[in-house]
């Protein structure tokens, strides 16, 4: 016998040539839309999707799920003439050594628009990060259904099936999901891409489309581009996503930077870093910053930046509901959610979307176990006709109701202003008072108070503005903070320099309380 | 390099403390605007010298105006 012949005879008697087959089903996998279509991509300075999930992991990390899924097309022999891989990759990986599921569309083959297998992998990701109980990452590029005939079309799925949505509900209430839109993200991704805890769209490649523009231009006869109907310029203010990051880069590391505040599920705690930033550490800038001119807006920003750990502020939502600030930041190593007003924003007073933002915002804080601390300058809910038209009591008692209910630590600083049924908002139960000298706090600010109770009087005077700017001095001295700490009703009147260390005393005594909280959310949180 | 100074939100230029070819340090207010009754301060992010002023005192002026421009 030759020895090709025995050759021949030990793969014949083997499984050498399944094994190749796999290997070969394997490596068109890994080429995606082969050549040509990455390099498209490329071109178009995006990166693919293979690309994408290397760089928001740690290095080597991944670990795919369903390589061999997709449309094969075999000779006689069982030889592989062509294999159309699933156009979703799907995997394991890990993120500052912490495991996740991380997975998105592949658009450079069908742009996208999902293929039997990439469609099953694509819903399979939330499955998988429920069973696993690790936080999932999607990086969206890719739309909805498309109407054109699938390469092997596929009856609908049965009417018992459970709804496709409800996973991604689950998700929200179970461990914490962070997406990025990366290039056009449309109908059915788009859905899933804002139904997150964390999302981030890239300023230079990504649109957002509930339909694109041919869609639209027939339907509705208005005729834009993708980046006029959805691009940074329009989502990054409306509070569709939370964050818009300058590239593909900066938005994967926005979501390593997002989800390095968060436990892996609701059953675990936040984690907690070594921190050299001393916890003493008094910050001498915070005794000058709220301007005593009273009608001076000061920078909550510099207020923020001091007192937690250097460097630890993470903003997510700058672009929209912009008089409050929300994000998450770490005291002595512990995070913590941090909402604040902005005064330099129609005063720092509660907006309809302000409101919906903060009310988002406490829920992820509830679900995560995050205590939170509001840094208060609230002028009252905004005023005026547009307020009205934005139904912004319904949104405002929301959020008040929201805060009412919530059961993590929470920790208020009453900074300056603090008025009306709006600034409920911002005090948790059992939360920790301290208050400022510079803090005023009432049913109404006295510009608009006096004018109301004291308009007869005012009227009646020689000289109605002198009056009124007596009245308001007088009125200005009774909302000083020095009665209410006299009266218990706030913990602690401080020196400002002395936040930090009180607030990171305070967060270590909410161990205890902390360990008690484990557990899914008290309510289904919704994007 | 330039930094452009835009507004945050609308409202009205109450003061405006610098004038075309004025050098700025980093930190010194550049104008005052009039949103909602406060009085909200723009610093000068960086030190420079000031060009392409379009703010008057008394203008009203929209979001994302471009106030000046600090080289």
């Amino acid at each position: 016998m030759t020895r090709g012949a025995d050759s021949a005879l030990m793969r014949a008697m083997s499984w050498r040539d399944e094994a190749d087959r796999i290997a070969a089903r394997r490596a068109a996998a890994t080429a995606q839309g082969g050549p040509e279509g990455v390099e498209k991509q490329h071109n178009a300075g995006r990166l693919t999707v293979r690309e994408r999930i290397d760089a928001v992991l740690d290095p080597g990390s991944f670990d795919e799920v369903g390589r061999t899924a997709g449309d094969a097309e075999t000779g006689e022999n069982g030889e592989l003439l062509s294999f159309d891989p699933a156009n979703f990759v799907l995997g394991f990986g890990e993120i500052d050594g912490r495991p996740v599921v991380v997975g998105g569309e592949d658009f450079t083959l069908r742009g996208g628009s999902p293929t039997l297998a990439g469609l099953r992998k694509s819903v399979y990701a939330e499955k998988l990060a429920l069973e696993y109980r690790i936080p999932l990452v999607r990086l969206h590029e890719g739309s909805g259904g498309s109407v054109g005939t699938p390469k092997r079309p596929t009856p609908p799925s049965p009417v018992f099936d459970a709804p496709r949505f409800r996973t991604v509900a689950e998700t929200l209430a179970t461990v914490p999901v962070a997406s990025a839109a990366l290039g056009a993200v449309a109908g059915l991704p788009a859905a899933r891409l804002v139904s997150s805890h964390f999302s981030v769209m890239s300023k230079s490649t990504a649109q957002i489309l509930v339909a694109g523009p041919v869609v639209v231009k027939r339907a509705m006869g208005e005729d834009l581009t993708k980046d006029e109907l959805g691009g940074a310029q329009v989502h990054a203010k409306n509070g569709t996503v939370d964050n818009a990051a300058e590239d593909e880069a900066a938005s994967l590391a926005e979501i390593r930077t997002f989800l390095s505040y968060l436990p892996g599920n609701v059953w675990e705690l936040p984690p907690v870093m070594a921190c050299d930033d001393p916890e003493d550490r008094a910050e001498d800038s915070l005794v000058d910053i709220v301007p005593r001119d009273r009608r001076r807006a000061f920078d909550m920003r510099k207020v923020i930046g001091p007192v937690v750990d250097t460097g630890s502020f993470f903003e997510m939502g700058r672009g929209y509901g912009r008089s409050q600030i929300t994000g998450l930041a770490r005291l002595g190593g512990r995070p913590v959610g941090i909402w604040a007003n902005d005064g330099r924003f129609l005063a720092g007073s509660m907006t309809a979307d302000g409101a919906q933002k903060a009310r988002r915002f406490l829920e992820l804080c509830e679900t995560f176990h995050l205590p939170v601390i509001s840094l208060i300058d609230e002028p009252g809910f905004w005023i005026g006709s547009q307020a009205e038209k934005d139904a912004t009591i319904r949104h405002g008692a929301n959020v008040v109701l929201t805060a009412a209910m919530l059961s993590v630590p929470w920790a208020s600083v009453m900074i300056r202003r603090s008025f009306g049924v709006a600034q409920a908002a911002h005090y948790g139960p059992g939360g920790y008072v301290l208050a400022w000298p510079s803090a005023e706090t009432g049913p109404l600010p006295v510009e608009g108070g006096v004018a109301i109770a004291y308009r007869r009087e005012i009227e009646a005077a020689a000289d109605p503005d002198a009056k009124r700017r007596e009245l308001e001095e007088a009125m200005a001295a009774k909302q000083s903070p020095f009665p209410r700490a006299e009266a218990f009703a706030v913990h602690e009147l401080i020196d400002p320099r002395e936040t930090r260390g009180l607030l990171c005393r305070w967060l270590k005594r909410q161990a205890p309380k902390l360990e008690t909280l484990k557990g899914p959310p008290r309510f289904l949180p919704r994007p | 390099m330039a930094v452009n100074i835009e507004t945050e939100t609308g409202g009205t230029i109450w003061k405006c403390l610098v004038e075309n070819g004025q050098s700025v340090a980093e930190g010194d207010v550049l104008f005052i605007m009039e949103v909602m009754k406060m009085e909200v301060p723009y610093e000068a992010p960086v030190a420079g010298t000031v060009s392409d002023l379009a703010i008057a005192e008394g203008d009203a002026v929209p979001e994302d105006h471009l106030a000046l421009v600090l080289t």
